[in-house]
């Protein structure tokens, strides 16, 4: 089989990235997807281009693609990402849930984030949707929104264009080693050689890492999204709330995208495939109606749901194997990977091609989980 | 959660019969539908089936319909409607809307039955009001009394278009034209001839190129094309329409199969995404089934035997029913199916070839194929054309293709009239049978292809019968038109006599007083 | 089943035709030129033109353009249309109000 630089296996928004700043860089890229492009996570997703309620470990990646990328993503790949910086909110109906929110902003300004809580009158001189039920919120100015399968389908575009090759279809078996290097990867197909295999495949990550003895400490949880038929505009912030019973936001387009959870996702019978159950739409809603009454009447067009691969920590796990030569990993995302994929591809390219990532992703390292005793 | 043995959505043709056949093994059985009345489109269809007895042939499709709801509330079904099925989740619970509120259920069994809906093809100006589906013409005309417009072209030639070509004439539209892509009318003969003989102009190897007019229709523009289907310049031809309908196809409604999660298939053949079924109907999700148009586009006389096979088989993997019962009555259904499902407008033949003769051997008119009806020097190459001169009156049948079809042969009861073999065989005339002129057989052909003819009327007159179905009916002793079966006006004769009777289920028959040599050349009327 | 498709850059330019601007997707007004020219953008299956271009994310789900997009796809990139991987089809396959569903206590 042809030789490749590099080989990433996943086509969704990180493999995508990945594949695209590789690829700028003039490195031979192959990209080996199970399914569709951006099947996975990237499809099923709220959109949060946030910085607010990051774990400070991933604070400083979200702050350089904000800073640095996300404001001229659309223009560099040549499709519109819908990128919208108008802010986040995250919304409070409790004492307890000002509680919740002032840790987050501590924890925020102290790594240098443009966070405050403000009161009733100021989020609704902000978003005057919410409901009277919202007695203070986080606002976040240079939090935002994109819209996540754009984005990946437009990393994977420009990344063609400039002679990534991408295989969909193909299932990735194992990763291939020789003399303790890595040689390259076993499909349910064929064998492709590469001495840099790139591992960006959610929750099957696990299972490929694991054909080379790495196994990284992640759940597969079900999560669900929605999304309404086109409304007036009416509010350009990413919301979220303390509770964590929804978020999401408008899109361009005038529907709105929203994501939640009931509770009962971690005991969620094993699925295969991403499975919509017959409680979490109105579950969902009726979370959003508590927030939004304002759009009771816009109507439910689709349901979706998509895995993520959550860490046992929380936070994605990215970076060399030192162990296994030539296996770089960029997983476990745990739901919030879809704000951070710019820097994310931009420092697994550099570490692949200069052994730098620019930011660092030291706290990331897969070797990091640790017994509690 | 309640909890139902079988829940059937969708409460048409298929779905009633499904309900009806599990119910009447001892099943309780709910039957979700989303329209305001059962019946699917049973209750658009005014016109008579095809097929046999046990078929329910010669039946008009509406008249099925309201006797499958007899028997489904006989048998106990519970029909549900304005009932919208949202989704089917895992452990086959069901979640419906109804009235603004959700409810969910459960069932053992579902069987979806959820029919399909109408394709469209995009030219320029398929956006305008004015542009229809030829099912949704019928929904207007037969169901809310409404005339879609006044001029119509009409884009298909399957038996869709030609049928609902005809029920808008019938409505009061002037069809200006059939078109169709293909080289040959797709629909079955009978029916177009019932259109050509009207004055229906049938252009095939014509596309539509452009629906003309700003805020609606106001014309069209065809066009005809190769053999590649590519628009030949300069053969543009610019019709006065109002009103554009289109009927191209079914597509089927899986998206409930598919958040089943039944594998699917594409299959052409069937009309597109369908979920892959075994001969019972059961998809690959175990205990859900789909039948009708939802596993695959065929007639809705096909679709009431596959439920029927569903509700068997349903039935018998859950106990109500034992396996020598079960063995016997789907065999019996299989069978049924196999007969409607023969001849060269059978599932499987669909556009797959382009015969030249039946499958007895007699040559197909070209002319029915290309242009909608029959060429009279044709007629004597087929055996229900049978007669000498001067025998009196007697039935000429103009059926000259493989369909499935018999109702002629019982309505004679001298049997002058038989199709022997295979439902789909020709039906052939005993000349030496003597014919009363009773007319049953004209009225009872769904095709309406059979005629009267008397060469012995009066000295240079023969009488020529013929099936009428238009209002008013014509006084007898009034005059009109006689038009030959490419709807050519020959000139003017009398209505000698107008009979009309329950048993002949609002299909009229005109004698009309014609000059001797017109007797078979005659096929039409029409009124001053 | 994922159908196996490789995916590399266009060897050609794209090239428009004379009646690019027909409407396919009614619902979303999503013209034949987009469609094509997302394919020629890489977009190779009815899932990833849906999300690219929003043909088929209407309120009908794509139950009148979807075979449609599924045949110029198909012709882009010369395969029969039944080669061309369909999209999903998740609930509600009829819109419903939010209020409606969030009345929905789950069970009754």
């Amino acid at each position: 089989m042809k030789n490749k630089d590099v080989i990433i296996i996943g086509g969704g928004v990180i493999g995508c990235a990945i594949a695209y700043y590789l690829s700028k860089q003039h490195v031979k890229v192959l990209v080996l997807e199970k399914e569709e492009i951006g099947a996975g996570g990237s499809s099923r997703n709220g959109g949060g281009v946030r910085q607010s309620a990051r774990d400070p470990r991933e604070l400083p990646l979200a702050m350089h693609a904000i800073r640095n990328i996300w404001p001229g993503l659309s223009d560099e790949l040549g499709v519109d990402v819908e990128y919208c910086q108008k802010g986040n909110l995250r919304l409070a109906k409790t004492e307890e849930h000002i509680k919740i929110l002032e840790r987050a902003i501590n924890q925020g300004c102290s790594a240098g984030l443009d966070l405050k809580l403000i009161d009733q009158k100021e989020v609704r001189d902000i978003c005057p949707y919410v409901s009277e039920d919202v007695i203070a919120a986080s606002f976040c100015p240079t939090d935002g929104h994109g819209n996540p399968m754009l984005t990946t389908l437009a990393y994977y575009k420009r990344a063609r264009e400039l002679g990534a090759e991408f295989i969909t279809g193909e299932s990735v078996i194992s990763v291939l080693l020789q003399k303790g290097n890595v040689s390259g990867i076993q499909t349910d197909l064929n064998t492709y050689s590469s001495d840099q295999v790139v591992l960006a495949a959610g929750f099957d990550s696990r299972t490929i890492a694991n054909t080379v003895g790495i196994d990284i400490p992640m759940q597969k949880i079900l999560v669900e999204a929605l999304v309404t038929d086109q409304q007036p505009r009416m509010f350009p912030q990413m919301i979220g709330t303390a509770a964590a019973d929804f978020y999401g936001h408008q899109t361009k387009h005038g529907s709105f995208v929203f994501g939640g959870m009931t509770g009962l996702e971690p005991f969620a019978s094993e699925e295969t495939e991403p499975v919509t159950r017959s409680i979490t739409a109105s579950s969902i809603c009726r979370a959003i109606l508590g927030y939004f009454p304002a759009i009771s009447q816009a109507n439910i067009v689709r349901t979706w749901s998509g895995f993520l691969d959550v860490a046992a920590d929380k936070v994605p796990v990215l970076g060399r194997v030192e162990e296994v030569p030539g296996l770089t990993l960029a997983c476990a995302f745990s739901g919030h990977g879809y704000g951070i994929s710019p820097t994310i591809g931009e420092a697994i390219a550099a570490l692949v091609v200069d052994e730098k990532s620019g930011v660092s992703l030291d706290a990331f390292h897969y070797d990091r989980f640790k017994p509690k005793a | 959660m309640k909890r139902y043995e079988l829940i059937v959505i969708g409460a048409g043709p298929a779905g009633l019969s499904a309900a009806i056949e599990a119910a009447s093994h001892g099943m309780p059985v709910i039957v979700f539908d989303e329209n305001p009345r059962p019946g699917g489109q049973l209750f658009k269809q005014i016109h008579k089936f095809f097929g046999s007895k046990e078929h329910r042939a010669k039946e008009r499709g509406f008249r099925i319909g309201r006797q499958l709801l007899e028997e489904a509330r006989r048998m106990g079904v519970e029909v549900m409607l304005q009932a919208t099925v949202l989704g089917i989740y895992d452990g086959k619970e069901v979640s419906v809307m109804r009235d603004g509120q959700v409810e969910h259920f459960k069932a053992n069994n579902i069987i979806i039955a959820t029919g399909a809906s109408e394709k469209m093809v995009p030219f320029s100006g398929w956006t305008l009001p004015g542009v229809i589906g030829a099912g949704a013409a019928q929904t207007m005309m037969n169901l809310h009394g409404l005339k879609p417009g006044n001029k119509v072209l009409m884009v298909g030639s399957g038996n869709v278009g030609v049928v609902v070509g005809y029920q808008l004439m019938q409505a009061g539209c002037k069809i200006e034209a059939v078109i169709d892509g293909a080289p040959r009318v797709g629909g079955y003969g009978v029916h177009a001839a019932k259109l050509a003989r009207l004055g229906v102009p049938f252009y095939l190897s014509h596309t539509i190129k452009e629906a003309k007019g700003k805020i609606c229709v106001e014309g069209a523009t065809i066009v005809k094309v190769d053999s590649t289907w590519q628009a030949i310049p300069g053969s543009e031809k610019v019709l006065d329409v109002d009103t554009i309908c289109i009927a191209v196809g079914l597509s089927p409604m899986s998206q409930l199969a598919r958040t089943a999660h039944c594998d699917m298939e594409n299959n052409a053949g069937k009309g597109g995404l369908v979920s892959i079924c075994n001969e019972y109907g059961e998809t690959s999700t175990p205990g859900v089934y789909a039948v009708g148009d939802v596993a695959g586009i065929e007639e809705a006389s096909s679709a009431m035997i596959q439920g029927k096979i569903a509700g068997v088989a349903v039935s018998h993997s859950r106990g109500y029913l034992d396996t020598a019962d079960f063995n016997n009555q789907v065999a019996q259904h299989q069978r049924s199916l196999k007969q409607l499902r023969q001849g060269m407008f059978g599932h499987r033949e669909k556009g797959q070839n382009d015969p030249t003769q039946t499958e007895e051997g007699y040559p197909l008119s070209r002319t029915l194929l290309e242009r909608g009806y029959l060429a009279e020097e044709e007629l004597q190459n087929y055996p229900g054309v049978r007669f000498q001169k001067g025998q009196g009156v007697r039935p000429v049948v103009e059926c000259t293709q493989n369909i499935p079809c018999n109702p002629c042969q019982d309505a004679c009861k001298r049997g002058c009239i038989t199709v022997s073999g295979k439902i789909t065989n020709l039906p052939a005339v005993d000349e030496a049978v003597e014919c009363t002129g009773c007319g049953m057989c004209v009225v009872s052909c769904p095709g309406q292809a059979i005629f009267l003819v008397d060469d012995t009327l009066a000295p240079g007159y023969s009488g020529v019968s013929i099936p009428y179905e238009f209002s008013p009916l014509p006084a007898e002793g009034s005059k009109g038109l006689a038009l030959d079966r490419s709807g050519r006006v020959l000139g003017e004769v009398e209505v000698t006599t107008v009979k009309q009777s329950r048993v002949m289920d609002e299909t009229a028959i005109l004698t009309m007083k014609v000059p001797g040599d017109w007797s078979m050349k005659v096929r039409s009327f029409q009124p001053y | 089943m994922t159908q196996r498709m490789k995916r590399t850059r266009s060897q050609h330019d794209f090239v428009p035709l004379a009646d690019d601007s027909l409407i396919i997707c009614r619902c979303e007004e999503i013209t034949q030129g987009e469609i094509r020219k997302a394919v020629y953008d890489g977009m190779s299956t009815m899932n990833e033109v849906k999300r690219y271009l929003r043909a088929g994310m209407g309120l009908c789900q794509g139950q009148t353009c979807s075979h449609l997009v599924q045949n110029i796809i198909a012709g882009e990139l010369g395969v029969p249309p039944g080669e061309v991987e369909t999209h999903l089809s998740r609930s509600p396959v009829r819109p419903i109000q939010m209020i409606e569903l969030a009345q929905d206590g789950g069970e009754k």
